[in-house]
């Protein structure tokens, strides 16, 4: 495909490029700077509203706002470099903004990194002539616990609503008034609480929306700034930490164009403070006749070895899917290789079968068709293919989603059964999935064989052959493939059963966390956990070894793309990293494993990613390329019937219970008191139908019963939600059981 | 010679109730319909192009040429027809709707034919209840009767807002959104309403459409200037004897609607000043009272042609309050959306605050000027240049008076201007929310 | 409070009329605020954007920028003076200085008993037959300042 490509002069020197370019990137070419305010591509169209960008054009009288235009051939430009007309309306316009703009940049947190500051230095005038009083306001007012507003720095530009409004599609930020009264707002001064609100921050060119967090703790030129990759999910999204003085500070966006396009959820934007909550775990602990109590590392150390010893193979590991795959594949080498302990208890099922269907998540944006199937709103287990998804709608895409609250209705469960019927040649969805050249799946739930039966459908659909088609599963764990695949690749035995767990070792928050592996800590005879905070074992391990977070972290991480990235240790941990001690564990067994992450990551390249290095990796990771299908294991249970609809019951029967994990929860975002108004509220879904048999409306208090037990919570009826479900978040549904009779209060 | 008042647009308004289907078609109402209908779309393209029908909602763009534009493809094309009129000065479309409703739906039928449209929005500013009434009642007629084919026509009401006048702006309030302008390009013929290709055209050039297809394109053109044809409902208002909206044929010299027209300054005041075209234009002075009333004429004069809206102001007013006032509506309409014009209409009142309440410097005088200067052609849409030329162009022609507040210390009248005291929208505290921006502060610092 | 089945109908009926349902939304503000008692309080935003499947804040957006909408509470009977260049010429401001004094109210303001609020406007598109004032959204025009003393009674008896 060849692309036409035009030739333009800006400021006398000649640049081609393709037709269609935008005269603000065609002048960058050039190597020219036309400056810009409200421009932002990622926004959607340019809205020309903050006249920073005024260039002359041969044969137009009027000065253009450059960001509007696109080139044309011959088109000769002059930017303020060589117009002195041009230079006169940029003057302008910062004399314009400057009239209102007050001159606190000594205390302003975009001080030093403010487009307004720099463009002023450059294209400004030197004094003022505004000898009125400037618009005052209350300043700053909480836009959230997490975003101040300085409506008096605001410029006008609009970046943060069309962010809302066209990006996010939240509707929440919005702009009221008009005229010179215009300003941005939420309804009613609530707060902006919606899954991507940080990003408006690093949208704004000036000091207008700061972060809560970040607020007076640093300047640009006293921080560094290390690359690294967000571990709160499945996405993998590209991110910078902003240190000062080994402390992180805040956490930006990095754009990876294939990934998050430099947007970021404010789950991985604002958990960082958990690195210094106060129960952190900095030494190890160890349960004595009164209970636990710190002690050494070398007494730990000793302590564990002797656990190991004494445990041998019977030895089971849990592991947890946030754990970089270096630690994964090192803890495989001493329990594995060490001790002959082949049992592990894998974060989640995990699937190599959607190889063959590899896409970028940014290729969900050019499809014409996504399907997506499962339990979970998309946003809740990988927040940023929503915002891709949201794009892909407002190209003409056709999203249909199969769940509870989905466009196809469905019950919980139901996925596997929609994909199968999918499948089905006579399906009509399904006829229109194999004729398209651009579609996507997307299984976002719990089940589903770790993406093997998304897999399934697209091998069945005849996607190998189709560049622009591809499917996905969202994992619940940031590295689950990762994490597996380096267990597995640490030991070539098979694994094997252990009928008698004598010792438990849990790695990872996550683990700890699990229902499941606390359940199988209460048969083992001992248990080793690896955590960062008191509250997850405090209860039931009998050695506590301290973990670090994902900032603290050198290492690599698989994304649900199946893109491997690299994690960089942005701050020092406050105790030894897991690999230090585990290479020290590990001589103790004769196994040598090195306690550099670059070096294990080597050892794991050469079994795993053919040599892939570190550098290959730079700091925007590659997409591997697709493999052949390989069928995966068929599915060990039958796809279970989606519950039937409820049909004209003439009583009130019992709801299934649909738990959700929530984007925002877990022990991160549990220690961030400016994150909690994020957290659902103590509230149940119910469909329009199940309401109105129980008399119930939106605010009521409600009471879920099952066997003997009972939760009370607050009615929202969700007209998009399935009949016969009760919608509860994880946290708010503690011991419920799978029926629940749903009254009210 | 005065010029016979020769009638298109009002034609049979004076003598019957055109406003029922019954009445109108007794005037002929509809034959041309039903000939544009037995055309080839095209050839109704053709005849409007032919007559060259300019915009009379103000920027006088010919709607052939306009027609000419529309992008071609599958999908639908819309009609737009802007009946938002809120100039200050202008009240013709009224007089259209709540006269001659039906020569409206006519008109929109005729383009919508020749456009292949079968959506037509009419967008109505909210203030216009009766108009709208009028309108919807003759719809509902024209629908009963078969008229309207496969074609909708809906009744878009505004809610307050000059802004949506400007084209785009329309269309994204159209569209549910704030009404502020768009980009251009892409101009509204390639991305319009709904991102379709749209036609715009203002209710007295829509209204125009079936008279040209009556007369045929060259007898339309003998009627005005050659360079714009046909004729305009002149609304002359301010201090003549008779104000009122005049029909008459482009061209008519601006002295002889003032004296002639419309009888002369009232109370045997002397003119001091003509505003052509609504507020939003240069004014003229009683020395260029001559110049013929037709889109090129009155721009060699340096002033617009606009929407014909005459202001006549006599020697009571001080010319100070008159820019102060005029600069207060421009500041009050900023939709907010640019820079120059959102800040720089509410620096104008400032300033032109300070120098009317006497406590202008002469620097003040420079900076108002550069102010304007530095507004002019710099924002998204016509609003921030409207904004600036009855200020620019007032402190051009009257500087005496601007100088004499400086020199005085107060306005020079003494308080008996005939805008004396007069409060402006934007001085209220009703609309904004909540403790808004405030009236403009003018204590200095 | 929440709109009623009539209004509810009538704006489901506004968003048909157009490709984009969004559309109706001023139809809809225009409804609510009927309904409402002339002004839109926060529960009529709420009302209209659940009407339309939008959010309370995109509605007040749209409501906060045109003129007819009232997010203030506003009197029973809304008097409107046009007070731009052709009615000032014509003497606009005796005519709100005259309702003014009868009402004891400042232009924006609602009399004490809430029945009558006293605004000035932009220019109505009355020129011709200046000033004009818009009593209750129609148009009495010329109104002169001894016209007033009537209004003003009227709209006591009504």
């Amino acid at each position: 495909m060849s692309v036409e490509l035009v030739t333009v002069t800006v400021d006398d020197r000649r640049v081609q490029v393709p037709k269609g370019t935008g005269l603000v990137e065609a002048a960058q070419a050039a190597g020219i700077e036309i400056p810009v305010f409200c421009y932002e591509p990622r926004l959607g169209p340019p809205i020309g509203a903050c006249r920073m960008c005024l260039v002359e054009i041969e044969g137009i009288p009027k000065l253009q706002a450059g960001c509007t235009l696109t080139v044309q051939e011959g088109m000769v430009v002059r930017t303020a470099q060589t117009s002195a007309k041009a230079a006169e309306g940029q003057e302008a316009t910062l004399e314009f903004i400057l009239v209102n703009h007050p001159l606190d940049c000594p205390v302003c947190d975009k001080g030093g990194e403010c487009p307004l500051q720099d463009l002023t230095f450059r294209y400004g005038p030197g004094a003022t002539r505004m000898r009125f009083r400037k618009l005052t306001f209350d300043k700053p007012i909480p836009l959230s616990p997490l975003i101040a507003l300085d409506r008096e720095r605001c410029i006008l530009c609009y970046r943060c609503t069309r962010f809302s409004e066209e990006v996010a599609e939240d509707g929440q930020l919005v702009a009221r008034n008009r005229g010179a009264r215009s300003e941005i707002a939420t309804f009613e001064d609530v707060p902006y609480r919606a899954p991507f609100t940080g990003n408006v921050i690093e949208l704004c060119p000036v000091g207008a929306l700061t972060s809560t967090l970040y607020r007076f703790e640093g300047r640009p030129w006293d921080t560094q700034e290390v690359p690294t990759v967000c571990a709160a999910c499945p996405v993998g999204c590209n991110v910078t930490a902003t240190i000062r003085e080994g402390k992180v500070k805040r956490i930006l966006s990095r754009n990876h164009p294939e990934i998050d396009r430099g947007w970021l959820c404010d789950k991985g934007r604002f958990t960082y403070p958990y690195l210094r909550a106060g129960d952190r775990i900095t030494a190890p602990l160890r349960r004595g006749p009164r209970g636990l109590a710190e002690t050494t590392w070398e007494e730990a150390l000793d302590a564990a070895e002797e656990l190991l010893r004494e445990a041998g193979a019977g030895t089971v590991t849990a592991l947890s899917g946030s754990e970089t795959t270096e630690i994964a594949y090192a803890l495989g080498r001493l329990l594995r290789v060490g001790l002959g302990a082949h049992s592990a208890v894998l974060p989640e099922a995990t699937s190599d079968a959607l190889e063959a269907f590899r896409l970028p998540l940014s290729a969900i944006a050019e499809a014409e068709l996504v399907v997506v199937v499962g339990d979970d709103p998309v946003v809740e287990r990988a927040p940023i293919v929503d915002l891709w998804l949201r794009e892909a709608r407002r190209r003409g895409a056709e999203i249909a989603v199969f769940g509870p609250t989905g466009t196809h209705p469905l019950g919980p469960g139901g996925a596997a059964e929609a994909c199968r019927r999918l499948a089905d040649p006579g399906h009509e969805l399904g006829r229109r999935l194999r004729a398209a050249e651009r579609a996507v799946l997307i299984w976002s739930g719990p089940g589903g064989g770790g993406g093997a039966r998304v897999a399934e459908l697209a091998h069945a659909l005849g996607f190998e052959g189709k560049p622009g088609c591809g499917a996905f599963h969202l994992p619940a764990s940031p590295n689950a493939r990762g994490v597996a695949m380096a267990w597995a690749a640490a030991a070539d035995e098979d694994e094997a059963e252990v009928e008698h767990v004598r010792l438990l070792f849990v790695s990872g928050d996550d683990a700890a966390s699990d229902p499941a592996v606390r359940a199988l800590a209460e048969r083992a005879d001992a248990t080793i956990v690896v955590t960062m905070f008191h509250g997850l074992a405090a209860g039931w391990a009998d050695l506590i070894l301290p973990a670090t977070g994902w900032l603290e972290r050198e290492g690599t991480s698989m994304n649900l793309e199946g893109r491997l990235q690299r994690l960089r240790r942005a701050v020092l941990p406050p105790c030894p990293d897991e690999l230090g001690w585990i290479s020290e564990l590990a001589a103790r067994f004769g196994v040598e494993v090195s306690p550099y992450a670059a070096l294990v990551y080597e050892e794991v390249a050469a079994r795993l990613f053919r040599d892939l290095s570190l550098a290959e990796l730079g700091l925007r990771a590659p997409l591997p390329a697709r493999k052949p299908y390989a069928a995966p294991p068929p599915a060990t249970t039958p796809a279970s019937q989606p519950a039937a609809p409820a049909e004209e019951e003439p009583f009130l029967g019992t709801l299934r219970l649909l738990r959700y994990r929530p984007l925002f929860s877990g022990p991160a975002v549990e220690r961030v008191p400016e994150l909690q108004f994020q957290r659902p509220a103590r509230e149940v879904a119910l469909s329009e139908a199940d309401a109105e048999r129980r008399g119930i409306v939106s605010g009521d208090r409600v009471l879920l019963r099952s066997n003997g037990t009972s939760v009370e919570l607050r009615a929202r009826v969700d007209r998009a939600l399935v009949e016969g479900v009760a919608r509860v978040a994880e946290e708010h549904a503690l011991d419920l059981h799978a029926e629940v009779e749903v009254v009210k209060a | 010679m005065p010029a016979e008042p020769l009638e298109l647009l009002m034609a049979g308004t004076a003598e019957h109730d055109l406003t029922t289907l019954e009445g109108y078609r007794a005037v002929g109402g509809y034959a041309a319909l039903a000939k544009a209908r037995a055309m080839e779309p095209q050839a109704v393209i053709d005849e409007i192009t032919a007559a060259t029908i300019r915009g009379r909602g103000g920027a006088g763009f010919p709607m052939g040429r306009k027609a000419s534009l529309l992008a071609k493809d599958r999908g639908p094309v819309y009609l737009v027809v802007n009946a938002d009129e809120s100039e200050p000065g202008a009240f013709k479309d009224r007089d259209v709707m709540r006269f001659t409703p039906h020569r409206l739906i006519e008109g929109c039928l005729i383009t919508a034919h020749g456009i292949e449209s079968r959506s037509v929005f009419v967008y109505i500013r909210g203030e216009y209840l009766h108009e709208f009434e009028v309108l919807r009642r003759a719809l509902a007629e024209a629908r009963e009767a078969g008229l309207l084919g496969d074609v909708t026509i809906v009744l878009h009401r505004g809610a307050g807002a000059y802004i949506c006048g400007e084209e785009t702006a329309l269309l994204e309030s159209l569209e549910g959104r704030r009404g502020q302008p768009r980009p251009r390009p892409p101009f509204p013929p390639v991305v319009g309403l709904y991102g379709r290709p749209t036609q715009i055209n203002n209710v007295s050039t829509i209204a125009l459409v079936p008279k040209v297809i009556e007369l045929g394109a060259e007898e339309f053109a003998k009627i005005g200037v050659p360079s714009a044809p046909g004729t305009a409902v002149f609304s002359i208002s301010g201090n003549v004897a008779r104000p009122g909206n005049y029909e008459r044929p482009l061209g008519i010299p601006l002295r002889e609607l003032v004296y002639d027209v419309a009888g002369g300054i009232a109370g045997g005041r002397r003119l001091k000043a003509v505003i052509p075209g609504g507020s939003s234009v240069p004014v003229l002075t009683p020395e260029e009272l001559d110049t013929p009333m037709d889109y090129d004429s009155i721009q060699a004069a340096g002033s617009f042609f606009g929407s014909a809206a005459i202001i006549v102001v006599d020697d009571r007013c001080c010319m100070v309050q008159l820019a102060l006032r005029a600069a207060q509506f421009y500041m009050h309409e900023s939709c907010g959306k640019c820079t120059p014009c959102r800040v720089g209409t509410r620096w104008l009142v400032q300033l032109l605050t300070k120098i009317e309440e006497g406590r202008g410097a002469p620097a003040d005088l420079d900076l108002l000027d550069d102010v304007c200067e530095r507004m002019l052609g710099k924002s998204l849409c016509a609003l921030g240049d409207f904004a600036v030329y009855p200020v620019s162009s007032y402190l051009r022609k009257y500087r005496d008076e601007f100088e004499a507040h400086v020199e005085l210390g107060r306005c020079p009248f003494g308080g008996e201007s005939s805008l004396e005291g007069i409060v402006a929208p934007v001085e209220q505290h009703v609309h904004a929310l909540p403790a808004d921006a405030g009236v403009p502060e003018a204590a200095p610092l | 409070m929440t709109l009623s089945p009539e209004t509810l109908r009538r704006i489901e009926d506004a968003q048909r009329l157009y490709p984009e349902p969004r559309s109706a939304v001023m139809e809809a503000l225009r409804l609510a605020q009927a309904e409402y008692g002339g002004w839109l309080p926060p529960e009529a935003l709420r009302d209209v954007a659940e009407a339309l499947d939008a959010t309370p804040a995109y509605c007040l957006s749209i409501a906060s920028f045109y003129d007819m909408y009232h997010l203030q509470p506003i009197g029973r009977h809304l008097v409107e003076v046009c007070t731009n260049l052709s009615c000032a010429l014509a003497g606009a401001q005796r005519v709100l200085d005259a309702f003014a004094a009868g009402l004891g109210v400042e232009p924006g303001g609602t009399t004490e008993d809430g029945q009558v609020t006293l605004r000035a406007i932009e220019c109505a598109g009355g020129c011709g037959r200046a000033p004009v004032v818009v009593v209750d959204h129609r148009y009495r025009e010329p109104v002169r300042p001894e016209d007033v003393p009537a209004i003003l009674e009227e709209l006591r008896a009504g």
